[in-house]
């Protein structure tokens, strides 16, 4: 314990180093977040699987209940409970398309965490930084509750709870609750909370701020207490559910699925929940009366609940569904929060984006038609009319949309197109469009889980580490 | 070298328009009112206002921008505008952005009828280092501070009371006329 309160100071005082720009002291955030007590109640899991190498070096450091897989190395570090999930690293032979260059992966990538302290963070994807291809490292790091480091080296960084910082490479940064940043490339900038910023330099350019009045009431931290709201009361009640699926080593499948369908075997299914074709469930999602149609894939820690999804729906990292009626090709963005109610329910049409970090909390039925963008904060229609517009409009603009809280610079075609072309190929890196012969399967659970009484080498098993 | 000295260009203070801490803007401008009315008319005008502390040394200048500045909207969202340029987001946009807010804002005369409320101190900027010039220096030395801070004013300073006020306009007027010298 002595040296899990040195490695906390030294961890806290390389990031305040890194943050002395911004003027920003991560110490009040940190202490008691997670008592460290805790660290010696769980273990670490390693998951082996056929397709990645099995490679894990760690030390002087704190994995309690962290799960790793793939290419990783952890030095001086505390991670609590984060999923560091190297399936989709890059390998030796890999050309890395960039701008005009096409640069050769030189050796197999790997994610290195440093001087970091990760609380239930989820660490995904692959480095997109050109300059640090082979190498995804988070240093200096605080990461709090929920948040997505994806595909975004990090240094010297605070992450807010339920932040997400996507294809970005960060330093020096503080990045506010709920706030979601996808930008290719920031420095010493101060994010507030509730900011969701999209920007492609010379393309377009997308920021919405939340009401911080409104959004505290579904999350909110301050210095001193963990982070509290809504959203948050909503995770942490279900996660008994997932100390059965870890700590139990022969589960059964619950629910019968397709052959070309792939469920995480650490996944939550919860009854009266149905799986189509094609359908990817991923670690740590959870799915209670759920139908999802084919192609439809739920990634990583999100949550699907009373709703039916009609087809090649992408619920991306983080995001919860409740209560709603999805048509085919919807995308919901990171740790968007969509609430409908038993009996007022929320529809949302074919083709439409729900742009990452939105939450719709209604009281009465709401529709969204078909081929909409929406964002932000929406409780009723009128915040729909204010914090949506048509895809097609959006095309049309190519110049600045200043809408609501939303302000929008740059070409709306681009915007569509980038969006329309990441969703595609998620779902054909996720084997939605698997037809049998052709196209990808479904990518991770393709092999039943392996119990330690096993023989068979290859397939998805766990390692488990001891604490500190 | 020039012949001119700070002292022989300056506004003394008593001829130059001044507030008292605690002031509101619309004390402050009709002082400069009355101290515009009661100078050379032949002179350019006064186009600021200096404000003194209680032992009448000057403590801040407000000029006509800062009382422009004063009357601008001040809600969260000037305040989000602001940090529009770290966002990436154009100076184009930004003014396109000012300027639907401020169609929406309340307006000026709401604005203007506020005033009497605002204490000048709030708005006012206090001198810096580089705008204190000795009533000895020279014309050279006076340039070389307007042009580097950069500044439209300088306090002049006798000891470490000031005196009395250097504006650019003054300083100009001794430039152009000694050029008009070296012509000759």
């Amino acid at each position: 314990m002595k040296e899990l309160k040195k490695l906390l100071e030294r961890i806290i005082q390389r990031i305040n180093i890194n943050l002395r720009e911004l003027d920003y002291d991560v110490s009040p955030f940190i202490r008691n977040l997670v008592p460290l007590n805790q660290m010696v109640k769980f273990y670490a899991f390693y998951g082996i699987t056929p397709n990645h190498p099995l490679d894990l070096v760690f030390r002087h450091s704190s994995l309690a209940g962290s799960y790793f897989l793939g290419k990783i190395r952890v030095r001086n570090s505390i991670l609590y409970k984060s999923d560091i999930r190297g399936d989709e690293l890059k390998h030796q032979g890999d050309v890395f398309k960039y701008q005009n260059f096409e640069i050769p992966i030189t050796r197999d990538e790997g994610i290195d965490i440093e001087d970091s302290f990760l609380i239930k963070t989820l660490v995904h994807n692959f480095s997109h930084d050109p300059e640090t291809l082979e190498k995804f490292f988070i240093r200096d790091t605080l990461s709090t509750h929920y948040a997505n480091i994806h595909g975004s080296p990090c240094d010297g960084c605070f992450l807010g709870p339920f932040a997400t910082v996507d294809l970005t490479t960060m330093r020096d940064c503080v990045i506010g609750t709920f706030s979601y940043v996808q930008a290719g490339e920031v420095g010493h900038l101060n994010v507030g909370p509730g900011t969701v910023w999209v920007r492609s330099p010379d393309e377009f350019n997308f920021l919405y701020r939340y009401p911080l009045d409104k959004l505290s009431h579904y999350i909110d931290f301050i210095e001193g207490r963990p982070p509290q709201g809504f959203v948050m009361d909503f995770v942490e009640d279900r996660k008994e559910g997932f100390r059965r699926v870890f700590d139990v080593v022969h589960l059964e499948q619950s629910v019968s699925i397709p052959a070309s369908a792939s469920l995480d075997r650490y996944a939550v299914i919860k009854p009266k929940t149905s799986i189509s074709e094609n359908v990817l469930v991923a670690q740590r999602a959870y799915l209670q009366n759920a139908w999802l149609g084919q192609g439809a894939n739920a990634q990583e820690n999100c949550y699907i609940i009373n709703s039916r999804l009609e087809g090649c729906n992408v619920t991306a990292h983080g995001a919860k569904i409740i209560e709603a009626d999805m048509g085919k090709n919807i995308f919901v963005g990171f740790n968007s929060f969509l609430r409908g109610r038993a009996r007022n329910r929320l529809t949302i049409g074919d083709e439409s984006v729900v742009m990452p970090h939105t939450i719709i909390d209604i009281k009465n039925p709401l529709t969204i038609p078909p081929g909409h963008l929406v964002w932000g904060l929406i409780t009723n229609p009128q915040e729909l009319e204010a914090n949506s517009i048509a895809l097609k409009d959006l095309s049309k603009i190519d110049d600045v949309l200043i809408k609501g809280n939303l302000s929008f610079e740059g070409s709306g075609a681009a915007f569509v197109t980038a969006f329309r072309d990441r969703i595609h190929h998620i779902l054909e890196a996720n084997g939605a469009f698997f037809d049998g012969k052709k196209n990808k399967m479904p990518r991770r659970t393709r092999i039943s889980p392996l119990t330690p009484s096993s023989h068979t080498p290859t397939v998805n098993s766990r390692v488990c580490i001891r604490p500190l | 070298m020039s012949d001119y000295l700070v002292k022989e260009l300056m506004v003394p203070l008593s001829e130059y328009a001044t507030v008292p801490k605690g002031s509101t803007l619309f004390d402050a401008i009709l002082a400069l009112e009355k101290a515009q009315e009661e100078f050379d008319h032949t002179k350019y005008k006064h186009r600021g206002v200096l404000i003194l502390d209680k032992k009448r040394q000057v403590i801040g200048k407000l000029s006509q921008l800062d009382v422009l500045r004063a009357l601008e909207p001040k809600d969260e969202e000037s305040i989000d505008i602001l940090n529009l340029n770290q966002f990436g987001f154009s100076s184009n946009f930004v003014h396109r952005l000012r300027m639907q807010r401020r169609m929406t804002a309340a307006p000026l005369k709401d604005l203007c009828s506020k005033a009497s409320q605002l204490k000048v101190e709030d708005f006012m900027q206090t001198p810096s280092a580089g705008e204190f010039i000795d009533e000895t220096a020279t014309l050279e030395m006076a340039v070389m501070q307007l042009v580097h801070g950069p500044h439209l004013s300088l306090l002049v300073a006798r000891g470490k009371e000031i005196i009395g006020i250097l504006r650019m306009t003054d300083v100009f007027a001794a430039v152009f006329h000694t050029m008009k010298e070296c012509e000759l």
